[in-house]
Formats: C-alpha cells, structure tokens, sequence
C-alpha cells in the first residue's frame, strides 16, 4: 500500500514536471505545474511531513501556482499556442540534464538500503518549537524578505499611469 | 682720540654717501663744503693723534678690533691698528686731502659735475684712511680695490673728452693687473699663516718655518710687491701714472702723487716683515725700486708736459721709497714717503695753479710766469729745493736717509740712486725755468696769466713750510726712528729672519745690514755721502741754468738732435706702452687663432661630429622605436582586439545560454565529484 | 521504501526542472522550471530528515523556508516579468538581450 501510494505520486509528479516543461501550451504548463506541486505534497505526506504537507498545498499549490496562472493569463496571446515554446538550446540541455541526472543516481546509489528505523511521527508541535526558539532570528528575517518581496512587487508591478494618477 | 680711529676713515664714507644721494648737483653747489668740513674734522683727529704719538702719550702700536665673521675655524676681525707709520699716514692723507679740497673749492668751481667730484673725492679719501688703518689684509685689499674704483672715477672724471676715458680705463686695468698679485700674495699667505690679521700675522711670521717657511715667504713678497708695483707704479706697470694726469689736476696731487700711489708703497712698509723673512723677495723690493727711479727720472728728462714730468718726476721717487724698503731702510723709506708726499702735492697743485691760470699743460707755451704768480712761483720752488735735495730741506733729510741706507747695502745701487739724483735735480729746475723764468713764449697766454684765488694760494703756503721744515722736525726731535723704527715685536720676528737668512746662506751682509737696521741703529755711513750729494744736486742744476734758466734752448736743442735715438727712446718712454700695447695685441690675435681653431676645428668636428653620431644614433633607434617597439605594443592591440572579437560571440545576451554554461559546469562538478570518489 | 527512491525521484524531478528553464523560450515557463526545483530539494531534504535523523526536524524547518523564499521569489519574479512585459511587449527569453556583446 506504502509502495503503490509512493510510485503514484512519484508518477504524476514526473509526468506533471514534463508536461510543466514539454506542453506548448503555457496555460496547459500552468495547471501541470499545480499537479505536480500536489504530487510533491503527496511525496511530503508519504515522508510523514505533515506541516510540510501542509504548507506545500497552501503556499505552492493555493498561492504560487495560481499567481502564475493569473500572469500567464495577463500576459498571454493567443499566437503563442502555435508558436514554437522551447528555444534550439533543447540539445545540449537534455545532454546535461540527463548526463546529471545518470550521475546523481550513481551517487545516490550508496543509499540504496537506508529505510526508515520507525514509524513517522507528527512534527508540527516539534517544527514550532524549533522556529520560535533556536530559529527565531532567521525565522525573523524571513518575515522581512518576505515583506521587502511585498513592496518589490508592488514596486516592479504598478504601472506609469498609477503613478499619474497619484501625482495628480 | 685714538680710541675713536674709527671714525677717520667712516666719516668721509659718510660725507661721500651723503653728497651722492643729497644736495643739488649743479657748478655752485653748496654741499662740498660738507666734505672740506668733514676732512677738516678728520684732520683735526689725525693730527691729535700725531701729535700724541710723536710726544709718546699713546703708547703704540694701537690695535682694536671687532668679531666680523667667521671663515669655517677663522675668525674675522674689523680692526684698526695704529702704529707710527699708519699714524703719519693718517696726518699726510687727512692734510693733503684737506688742502686739495680747498684748493678744488677754487679750482673746480663751475664745473657742472662740482657736487660728484667732491663725493668722488671723500669716497676716495674714505678708501685710502681705512686702508692705512685697517689690521685685516682683506679690508685692506677691499679698501684698495675701493681705491681703484674711485681712481678710475676720478681720472675718467671728465669722461665726455676721449683722453680721459681713455685714460681711466689703462690706469684701471693695469692697476688691476697688480691687484692680482695682491689678491695671490693674500691667499698665499692665508693658507700658511691661517690669518688676515696683521698682529697675529707678524708674530706667526716671526715664529718663522712652522708658519711661514721661506719659499713660501718669498712667494707671498713677491706678489704682495706685484700688487704694489701696480698701485704705486713701478717698473713695469708704471704705465698708467703719465696718463692719469688726464684728470683734475687736484686729483693728480691727492691721488697720483701723495696718496693712493703711496699705498703701494705703504703695503710693503706694513707687510715688511714678511720681506724680513725672505732675502729674495727684498732684494727684488730693492731692485724694482732702483730701475723704476732711474727709467722714471730719464723720461722725465725730455717730456714738456708739466704734469708729466711731475708724473714722471713720482714714478721716479717712489721707487726711490721701494728702493729705501728693499735695502733694509724701513724708516729711510717711511721718511721719505711723508715728505716727498708734501713737496709733491705742493708742486702738483702748483702745476694746477699754472694750468689754471694759463689754460695749457705745455712747458713751451710758458715762460716768465714768475712775474704774473710769485705765490705760485715762491712755493713751487721751495718744492723743487726739496725734492733736488737742497740742505735743511725735508727732501735733504729723507733722501739722506735713503742714499746713507742704499750705499750700507751696495754701493753700486747708491751710485745709480745718486745719478738718479742729479737727474731729479736737472729736471725740476728745468721745470721750473721753463715754466717762471725766461720770456714768456706765448704772448697771449702770458698776458692771460694771473695769481689764482686765495682759496689756491693758501694750501700752497701750508705745503711749502712743511715742506722746508717737516724734514728737520722730524729729524731733529728723533721722530724718524720714534715713529719709523720697526717696532719691538719686529725686532725679535727680525732676529729669526736674520738667522733664517743666515742658515739659508744667503749674504751675510744683507742678513747683518738687515738686522741692524731693523734693530734700529743707523748704520754709520761714510763722511763723502753728504758731499756726493750735494755735488749731485749741484750738477744738476748747473747744468739745467746752463740749458734752460735764459730761456733760450739752442744748446738744448742741440744736445737732442746730437742724441736723436736716445731722445726718441726717452720720449717713447721705453716703447713700455708699445710693448704692453703689443702684448695686449698679440694676445688678441692668439685669441683670434684660439678662436679660429675652436670654431673650424673643436666645432666642426667634436661638436658637429658628435651631434651627426647622436642624430645617427637616434634615427637607428627611431627604426627600432618604429618598427619592433611600436609594433610590439600594436600586436598587443591586435591580440587584444582579435580576442573580444572571438569572445564577443560567446556574449548572446541569452539567459539561458548562460544558464546552460551554469548547469554545464555543475554536472561537471558532480561527475568529478563521483569519479574521485 | 529506501530513501534512494525518494532521491531518485528528487533528482528526475531537479533536471526536469533544470531543462525546463534552459529550453523554455517563455519567461514564465522558466519560472516554473525553477519551482520544480526548488520542489526537487525540497522532497530531498524532507527525504534525509525522514531516513536519516528521524528524531529532528531541523530538515524540515529548512524546507519551510525554502518555501517561503520560493514564494518570495515567485512574486518578484512574476513582477518584474509583467514590468518588462509592459516595456517592450514580449515575454520570450530570448528578445531580452539587452547585454549583447
């Protein structure tokens, strides 16, 4: 049941990632992307991750993927269905990528055999702890990259005509 | 007052810097009678301090000084250093200057230039008295070299006439040539003795070899004496004395008769001891003396110039003072240099009353003037006595001292001083009947004549009693070894040198005459020198009556046509001035040859030459710089240029691109990663 | 399960994503790529967190803020994107070449 629930979600992770990366459609590659997110998820709940879990389906799959959707919507054109979406570098880049991939694989290779000793446990009570209390300084600056990403956005994204607007 | 010297010397400097700068300038102008006052004062001083040196209240030699500077480890002094011979100097200056200021008061009145003769004249006067006070050699050359300066003024004082241009400039470059001496004599003795003082420099002197070793004595007279045969105008540089008549002719009887020349004489007289230390160097003192007197004399023989003669006639007696020192009469010598520095000035201010009054310096153009100027006449006589030697005159007793001096070291050197004598004699009264007796020759000139201002007459007056009665004064009261005698510190410097003469080998008598002069016991001389003398004086002037006291020169003129050559030799003076005329020329042509080969040979080939190898040099390293330098550094461009154009290709501006070097590199990374492993 | 099927899956997932954002000629195209992997390294450290140091969450912890830089990133990304693309009109790649040698 474990090993059918992992190659499951292992399965339409990987395939979601190609259509991510292979579908000509960018809406199409769009909504792959949030499928493979949640096959990430499901990965997460199979590591007994819970909070991770949770975290990937709320930020990635409700916040992340939507947001490119609603740009790939703003800034999308009908000619783009037709037109070529990969550029001619696809040679070289699948030589790399799969010479990379054929090594990481040697590499992982010696962790062949390392299972987990015992059941997983919740650790959603334990990640709080260690957030607020020997994390608290990073936990801390994040919330300001966090808010310096707000205001770049808000910055990079209005438009001349706001600023117009708001002179006047 | 001696303590206050000083201010002999600084008062006319002041007068002198004062006339320049205040005052109107213009033919009445009032400010010459600033300088005549100062003189005056300076007069007054000197003769104080004569007089307490000739009554023994100042005890001499006085000496003081102060610090001037330092010269590494020597120090400079600016001191006075009074001793018998400086305080008659002192007087002689003072008084000849004074009476030839009031006699100029006269004599140069109306000339446009009367302010700046007399500021000439303190400047020189200032020059002279600090020469004779000073007890640093350098001072003393200073002041000496001041003197050239304000004798070239004074010559050249009418420099707008060619002949005193002229004039000035041979009397300063041939002066110039002795001050070269000088100058050598001073840094010779510098580098032996360590010092300009003329104190400390006698007593290292007298400590003989460990300061002074007798060549380098002999080198030092020497020069010192080259100095003073430029200055006082001695064979051979006596050149420039007839030409310096040019100037005023008051200036003539303050500088070219009584004065400046005498400061020659005066620098060995003030030196002597180092020409105590050096036979050679004495016996060379002796020797010019002699020759200048007797060549001086003989020219004066045949020139109608009666400023030349005069000229001639001092040539003539200061080598007679040169010939006193170098035989060893220090006081001889000293003495005559105060009176014939009385009946000199006298008979060239008296010349300048003839001249003023009959407007030509030409013998033959006068003539029984005595008539016209018997002031003139009466006082120019008295000095002719003195200066032939007429008895009880001062120039009887001083050039007894001198002939009684030459005959204890040579009796040959008295019977050329003595013929010379009788040559000075003959040509004074030849002077003297030319120019008074006779008839006059130039009627216009004649009735022209008159006595000159009182403001002339009375410097006269003065010089003639002193000339009739310094001579016995001084004489008679002893003053002449009071005030001449070496002085003690001599006398034992003198001793040394007799023994380093002694141990030299030279003459023993001259070491012996030396010594016993110097220890100031007049050699006893034989009773016939007094005769001699006097038939000396009365030969010459036999024989100047027979010639010339009628005023008809027919025998005269015929003893000239029978010695034709010897007239034209005479007259030529020598052919001295052809010869140093030839010289100036012969260097001239040598530098025109010297030229000659440094500009078509040194230029041509060195420096030419060199400059064509340096060209040649510079084009070969041009090539270099051009084509290997030059094409060095533009390869470098190239390369440069050559690589951003290949690597510019690899600059798409394509993210992935990059990207893709990125992930290149990483998969890289992890294959060697593994294969490490 | 060996912890080898998850880094298997981890490393597939990463050059997935890796050739995603080197062959997309879409901007946006390449930003996905880049979420996949930042999923890849995500799931790997969960992975050893999970296999090897079952007791500590400090893997986990990591994870989270990846996430929240992802998130950041996204959004600026995503705005500069719409920046650019309001400039010159286009959102592919390769007409951003303003640094053309």
């Amino acid at each position: 049941m474990e090993q059918f629930a992992f190659y499951v979600f292992a399965g339409v992770t990987l395939l979601a990632a190609l259509g991510v990366v292979l579908l000509r459609n960018v809406l199409h590659a769009a909504l792959m992307l949030g499928l493979c997110l949640l096959g990430v998820a499901g990965i997460f709940a199979q590591l007994g991750a819970d909070f991770l879990f949770a975290s990937q389906i709320l930020i990635y799959v409700g916040g992340i993927a939507v947001l490119i959707l609603f740009v790939v919507l703003l800034a999308g054109r009908a000619s783009e269905l037709i037109t070529r979406q990969t550029n001619k570098l696809w040679p070289p880049a699948a030589f790399v990528c799969g010479v990379t991939f054929v090594f990481l694989l040697r590499y992982y290779r010696s962790f062949n055999g390392t299972s987990a000793s015992s059941a997983p446990k919740p650790t959603t009570f334990a990640l709080g702890k260690l957030l607020l209390g020997d994390l608290a300084l990073p936990f801390e600056l994040i919330s300001l990259i966090l808010l310096a990403a707000l205001a770049g956005a808000i910055v990079f994204s209005r438009t001349e005509h706001d600023e117009e607007e708001r002179k006047a | 007052m001696l303590e206050h010297v000083y201010l002999i010397p600084l008062l006319p400097l002041a007068a002198a810097v004062t006339l320049v700068f205040l005052g109107k300038e213009g033919p009445h102008s009032k400010m010459p009678f600033l300088s005549v006052a100062t003189m005056g004062w300076c007069l007054l001083q000197s003769s104080a301090i004569l007089w307490s040196a000739m009554t023994g209240a100042a005890h001499l030699p006085y000496a003081a000084s102060m610090p001037w500077f330092e010269f590494g480890e020597y120090p400079m002094s600016l001191g006075v250093l009074i001793d018998g011979p400086a305080a008659m100097m002192l007087f002689v200056v003072t008084l000849v200057s004074f009476l030839m200021q009031v006699y100029s008061i006269a004599y140069m009145h109306g000339d446009p230039r009367f302010k700046r003769y007399f500021a000439y004249v303190s400047f020189f006067t200032a020059s002279m008295l600090g020469l004779v006070v000073s007890s640093n050699l350098l001072v003393v050359f200073s002041c000496w070299e001041l003197m050239g300066v304000s004798s070239y003024l004074l010559i050249g004082f009418w420099f707008e006439k060619p002949g005193p241009a002229y004039a000035s400039k041979k009397a300063f470059i041939t002066t110039k040539v002795g001050d070269l001496g000088f100058y050598l004599g001073m840094l010779i003795i510098f580098a032996y003795a360590g010092t300009f003082d003329l104190t400390m420099l006698r007593e290292r002197v007298a400590m003989g070899a460990a300061y002074l070793p007798a060549h380098a004595a002999t080198a030092a007279g020497l020069c010192l004496l080259f100095g003073a045969v430029g200055k006082s105008a001695q064979w051979p540089l006596f050149i420039w004395l007839p030409d310096a008549m040019e100037g005023p002719t008051p200036v003539s009887a303050l500088i070219h008769a009584a004065t400046m020349v005498a400061a020659g004489i005066y620098l060995v007289a003030r030196t002597y001891f180092i020409y105590q230390a050096s036979p050679l160097a004495m016996d060379a003192v002796a020797w010019i003396g002699l020759v200048t007197a007797f060549m001086a004399a003989s020219m004066a023989l045949v020139s109608y110039d009666i400023k030349r003669v005069l000229a001639f006639s001092t040539v003539s007696q200061l080598g007679y003072m040169m010939l006193a020192l170098g035989v060893g009469g220090y006081s001889a010598g000293l003495f005559h240099l105060t009176t014939h520095a009385f009946f000199k000035a006298l008979l060239f201010l008296g010349a300048g009353s003839v001249i003023h009054s009959v407007h030509s310096n030409d013998m033959r153009e006068m003539g029984g003037l005595s008539k016209k100027m018997i002031v003139t006449f009466a006082t120019m006589t008295i000095a002719t006595l003195a200066i032939a030697g007429f008895p009880f005159s001062s120039g009887y007793y001083s050039k007894e001292a001198v002939l009684g001096a030459v005959y204890a070291h040579s009796p040959a050197m008295w019977a050329a001083a003595l013929f010379t004598a009788a040559m000075t004699t003959f040509y004074m009264f030849r002077l003297i009947f030319m120019t008074f007796l006779g008839e006059a020759r130039d009627h216009e000139k004649e009735h022209h004549a008159h006595e000159s201002p009182a403001l002339m007459t009375i410097p006269l007056c003065v010089l003639a009693v002193l000339s009739v009665c310094s001579g016995w004064i001084l004489e008679h009261f002893g003053l002449v070894e009071h005030l001449f005698g070496l002085p003690s510190a001599v006398v034992h410097g003198a001793e040394h040198a007799a023994k380093a003469v002694e141990a030299a080998g030279a003459a023993a008598e001259h070491g012996a005459a030396a010594a016993n002069h110097a220890a100031g016991h007049p050699a006893s001389h034989p009773a016939f020198l007094v005769p001699a003398a006097l038939s000396a004086f009365a030969a010459g002037l036999g024989i100047s009556w027979k010639l010339y006291a009628s005023g008809d020169f027919t025998t005269a003129t015929k003893i000239k046509q029978t010695f034709g050559p010897v007239f034209t030799l005479l007259e030529k003076r020598y052919y001295f001035d052809d010869f140093f005329l030839f010289l100036v020329d012969l260097s001239d042509r040598l530098a025109a040859a010297c030229f000659w080969v440094d500009a078509n040979i040194v230029d041509r080939i060195f420096v030419d030459g060199w400059g064509l190898v340096t060209i040649l040099l510079a084009e070969i390293e041009n090539f270099i710089d051009a084509v290997f330098v030059d094409g060095l550094v533009d390869a470098s461009g190239w390369v440069s240029r050559q690589a951003g154009a290949g690597l510019r290709t690899l600059v798409t501006g394509q993210v992935q691109e990059y990207l893709l070097y990125v992930a290149l590199a990483v998969s890289v990374f992890i294959i060697q990663m593994l294969t490490m492993r | 399960m060996t912890l080898y099927h998850y880094l298997a899956v981890s490393a597939a997932l990463f050059c997935i994503g890796i050739f995603g954002a080197l062959t997309r000629r879409n901007v946006i195209g390449i930003l996905m790529g880049i979420e996949l992997m930042f999923n890849a390294a995500n799931i790997n450290l969960a992975a050893f967190n999970r296999f090897l140091h079952p007791n500590a969450v400090v893997g986990q912890s990591v994870s989270l803020f990846i996430i929240t830089v992802a998130a950041a990133e996204v959004v600026v990304g995503l705005a500069l994107v719409l920046a650019i693309y309001r400039n010159i009109q286009t959102i592919y790649a390769e007409d951003y070449n303003l640094l053309k040698g």
